[in-house]
């Protein structure tokens, strides 16, 4: 008997265990969007991206954001046209969630449907296709969000009458930490 | 997950315990079948490691809500081709077992995955399946209190709190740059124009209807080029922007054909009396050709040193 019972509490700790809460930290994090524009190829590049991810009963939500002024294309004047097209001064994050299986950290791959807020409006992306490699307890995510500005209501800059193609994609690079 | 819900199998009565092991061999057998297709195959087995034939393996798209069925073989084994790649619920059916039902398995042309595992059933195996009560989005954010916010991700406030008036000031400043880029396009027609007729105005045989049209032309200019200097120059400064890039040697140009675009003119004038005189040009009047043509190249290159990548 006692042993029946020795056993009930060690598989209901297993079943705690099986669906306790877990967060994941963005621990590194390269974002870049591409402007193309007959006359320029243009990429803005930002470190300064920061995430977390809460799971629970096999559950994840992940939530990643980033100053839209740490965005750097290499040319001061550029960012501050950005800036200003995408009204990054009064909607001054990127904020991008998603919800994903706890499972999906075992996958090679991932497809995540997300929602980014970016210049005062919200855009969703479903099935966004990105590749997980796990190595030493992190994950290292690599993908590219097919962004457009006309998701975000924004008017094609243009420069000498010409305007920059409606395609902005986005890459991802993100290690992830599990806590 | 999987070994979660496999180990949440365990809790179970151990009389009722029985042992399905479900061989997903993702990788071997998720197999390009076009761009974009894939294949998915299995093998089912019970505890004792026997095969479990005639179980109905149902694979539902998550994306889609495409619905494909197969059963296991006697070997215990199901496939799956010619799937469109994307996220799939899959569930299995046999008699005599639990239903197991596994939320998502990704299914791609390329990628591949083993998952080999074994659990005891003792209750059905049901796995918290996708949230399915966010509209057409299989796992889009939740509203779940326990996700993650802004404030837990450490940002000062100064960074992301919006601020209109610096948007304002942004809103101006391209304003006021964007008349700035288009003077500069405008004024490069008769400051092309003025440089073409420099050179039926300056020669041994000119008329005076050649100078006074080149007169002309170079006061279009300078007048163009100033409005187009005042746009630049009363643009806000942005505070706490560093000026990095080409835009640099953009405002360095400005040095070279600022003055320049103001000595040209009075040397100009000073070379047009000498000639209207029957002089030959002398002196520092002399040198207008000179400045005007350095005056042009660095407006030339500032226009260009913002318009095409180097």
């Amino acid at each position: 008997m006692k042993k029946n019972v020795l056993m009930a509490f060690a598989l209901l700790a297993l079943h705690t265990l099986a669906i306790a809460d877990s967060q994941w930290v963005l621990e590194q994090c390269t974002l870049a969007y591409h402007v193309s524009h007959p006359l320029h190829q243009t990429d803005g590049v930002s470190h300064a991206a920061r995430g977390k991810g809460a799971c629970h009963a096999g559950e994840c939500d992940f939530l990643i954001a980033v100053p839209v002024k740490s965005f750097d294309s290499g040319d001061s004047n550029r960012d501050l046209h950005m800036l200003q097209v995408t009204r990054g001064a009064e909607f001054p994050m990127v904020v991008v969630r998603t919800h994903l299986p706890e499972s999906a950290a075992t996958s090679a791959t991932i497809n995540a449907d997300l929602e980014i807020q970016f210049a005062g409006q919200t855009a969703q992306y479903k099935q966004i296709a990105f590749k997980l490699v796990t190595q030493s307890g992190e994950t290292h995510i690599t993908g590219t969000i097919p962004a457009t500005l006309s998701d975000f209501k924004i008017d094609p800059p243009s420069l000498l009458t010409m305007r920059v193609k409606n395609e902005i994609p986005v890459r991802v690079d993100m290690t992830w930490h599990p806590q | 997950m999987l070994k979660k819900i496999f180990r949440y199998r365990r809790s179970g009565v151990p009389g009722l315990v029985f042992l399905v092991c479900l061989s997903i061999a993702f990788a071997p057998s998720l197999t390009a079948q076009t761009a974009g297709m894939g294949a998915l195959t299995g093998r089912v087995i019970d505890a004792s490691g026997n095969a479990v034939a005639n179980t109905t393996v149902t694979a539902t798209s998550v994306d889609n809500g495409q619905v494909r069925s197969a059963t296991t073989a006697t070997d215990g084994s199901y496939s799956f081709d010619g799937l469109s790649g994307g996220n799939y619920r899959l569930k299995f059916e046999a008699s005599g077992f639990k239903t197991l039902e596994i939320p998502s398995a990704i299914v791609n042309g390329t990628e591949t995955a083993v998952l080999d595992e074994k659990l005891d059933a003792g209750e059905p195996i049901t796995a918290k399946p996708t949230p399915v009560s966010q509209g057409n989005l299989p796992n889009a954010p939740s509203s779940s209190t326990k996700a993650p916010s802004l404030q837990d991700l450490g940002f000062p406030a100064e960074q992301s709190q919006g601020n209109a008036r610096e948007q304002a000031l942004l809103d101006r400043r391209t304003h006021m740059l964007k008349i700035h880029q288009r003077m500069g396009l405008i004024t490069t027609i008769p400051l092309i124009a003025t440089v073409a007729t420099s050179l039926s105005a300056g020669g041994k045989n000119t008329s005076t209807a050649s100078r006074d049209l080149h007169t002309a032309l170079g006061g279009v200019t300078g007048d163009l080029y100033f409005i187009t200097a005042y746009y630049a120059i009363r643009a806000p400064r942005v505070p706490g922007t560093e000026t990095r890039g080409p835009i640099r040697f953009h405002k360095a140009m400005a040095w070279i054909h600022g003055p320049g675009m103001i000595m040209t003119p009075i040397l100009g004038i000073m070379a047009f009396d000498e000639k209207s005189k029957g002089e030959k040009v002398h002196g520092i009047a002399s040198a207008h050709g000179p400045v005007a043509i350095v005056t042009a190249g660095a407006f030339g290159a500032a226009l260009l040193s913002v318009s095409v990548k180097f």
